[in-house]
């Protein structure tokens, strides 16, 4: 099972949630791997409390080893291990599909139950494309405009990027391209629209169109919630997103705002370690045994 | 299939919920869409216009005033009865959800949505209920709270109140039994009963 945490702003606790959240997983038996794929600022080790890794992808990619498993690092914890070196993961992925596609089959064949990718902050295509090509894509939001607001945008993107995959003709394809732009000439502002739209050019591809969207569903953490309003805040997106894309976002759970999260961040220890009793470690650990259910 | 424009959706999708919800389910579904689509709400200012917002609050009303009036209700049901009465719901209710949703979910123990423009005073407790349709006596039953005090409740007549301590209690189960957020319905009605006192 291929988790990817993605969407919205840098600093909303991507990273933090896939550490923690890949702890209390391995910690239920289950073999995990976490995957560092923060382009900006890959520092998934930090959290874990490890120094930055000496093996990367980089050694996969440039052939320095013949297999992926050769470059995962092992961790003090049972059950856990890390794959460094994003930075070359998504460049390369940038690149071509195809090494894209190669990498992604060599991630699934990794001897792993669960394998967590933090994808970090951004829209690239390549983000995107790791984040449909998982099982479950993951939204890490903070109960803020902009970070709302970012997370809608890079679920647009996805979603659209999806959408294009999965119809044929060239013409729909285009359309799905100018629908991205919120100011296209064609006057395209939803999902619904562009179904519309399409309908007159492709009533195959508008049909698929519809079908994308009733099995695409893209999962929701809320972080750092301070209130019971905050976190009513999570089904509002889920019903924004069902009125606007058509689309039934799972919201899988919040975490609360809780000083001891810094506090372990700075001691490099992780949370669920170092204080699993504290409310935010608590959240972290419910949320990681719903996803252990999954399996 | 739920990618249609607010005008060709049912009620029952305009609210999210089954067109089998109780007026409990269907109090509760329009208190979570007001709170998502009023005018301030940081979930929709980025992806709707103000315009569309006005739009999906009228239709937010209007299927509210329908749905919770149990004879407008039979009356929507039999004239939309490909979608809404007799056949299960394309979407929209929480029950609907993929399998691995439904094996993920998590439960939001105790979470209820409020309102945020309503005040829970007597007046609007006795609203709701027969809005749904709920006899007071019912409610009696279910809270094992003495007819003639939830009477007082709803009527505001503080002085023949219980203590504070017993109120507070009370007020809780009641807005528990109306499926309302209990934490707000217990704030807003003492403070109501402060400002009273004070005058």
């Amino acid at each position: 099972m291929i988790w990817t945490i993605g969407g919205g702003k840098g600093g909303s606790g991507k990273s933090f949630i896939t550490a923690n959240m890949g702890i209390c997983l391995s910690r239920l038996g289950i073999r995990v791997v976490l995957i560092d794929a923060d382009l900006g600022g890959a520092n998934l080790h930090t959290f874990l409390g490890i120094s930055p890794p000496a093996l990367s992808l980089s050694d996969f990619i440039k052939k320095r080893v013949s297999h992926l498993h050769e470059v995962l690092i092992p961790t003090a914890i049972p059950n856990l291990q890390l794959l460094s070196g994003a930075q070359d993961l998504l460049n390369a992925a940038d690149a071509k599909s195809v090494q894209k596609r190669k990498l992604v089959r060599s991630i699934q064949s990794l001897e792993s139950d669960t394998i967590l990718v933090d994808l970090g902050a951004g829209n690239s295509t390549s983000v995107l494309d790791f984040f449909l090509m998982s099982d479950g894509g993951i939204l890490v939001v903070t109960p803020e405009p902009t970070s709302i607001e970012n997370t809608y945008r890079f679920l647009k993107s996805a979603f659209y990027r999806r959408l294009k995959q999965s119809v044929s003709s060239s013409s729909v394809k285009a359309l799905i391209d100018e629908a991205l732009d919120q100011k296209n000439e064609m006057g395209i502002r939803t999902p619904h629209d562009l179904v519309k739209a399409a309908m007159r050019m492709d009533e195959g591809d508008a049909q698929r169109i519809i079908e994308e969207a009733g099995t695409f569903h893209p999962n929701l953490i809320l972080n750092q919630v301070r209130s019971k309003k905050d976190i009513e805040i999570g089904f509002s997106i889920r019903s924004a997103c069902l009125k606007y894309f058509g689309i039934h976002l799972h919201y899988l759970g919040y975490v609360v705002y809780d000083q001891d999260v810094s506090n372990s961040i700075r001691r490099r220890r992780p949370l669920v370690l170092e204080n699993s009793r504290s409310r935010a470690a608590q959240c972290v650990t419910e949320i990681a045994s719903k996803l252990a259910d999954s399996h | 299939m739920v990618m249609k424009s607010i005008k060709d959706q049912t009620y029952y999708e305009i609210l999210e919920v089954s067109p089998t919800a109780t007026s409990k389910e269907i109090q509760r579904a329009y208190e979570h869409a007001k709170e998502t689509f009023h005018a301030d709400s940081m979930a929709v200012y980025s992806l709707f216009s103000e315009k569309e917002v006005k739009e999906i609050q009228e239709a937010i009303e209007a299927a509210y005033g329908v749905l919770m009036d149990e004879a407008s209700r039979r009356s929507y049901d039999q004239t939309h009865s490909q979608t809404a009465g007799g056949q299960p719901p394309e979407k929209p209710s929480e029950t609907q959800v993929a399998p691995r949703e439904r094996k993920t979910s998590l439960s939001f123990t105790g979470l209820s949505f409020n309102a945020e423009v309503e005040h829970y005073r007597g007046r609007e407790l006795k609203q709701v209920r027969e809005k749904m349709g709920i006899e007071l006596q019912t409610v009696s039953k279910e809270t094992k709270i003495s007819l003639k005090i939830l009477e007082s409740l709803e009527e505001e007549e503080f002085e023949k109140l219980p203590a504070l301590v017993y109120l507070k209690g009370f007020l809780k189960s009641y807005a528990q039994s109306l499926g309302l957020d209990p934490q707000k319905v217990t704030e807003d009605y003492l403070q109501l009963m402060g400002e009273a006192k004070k005058k």
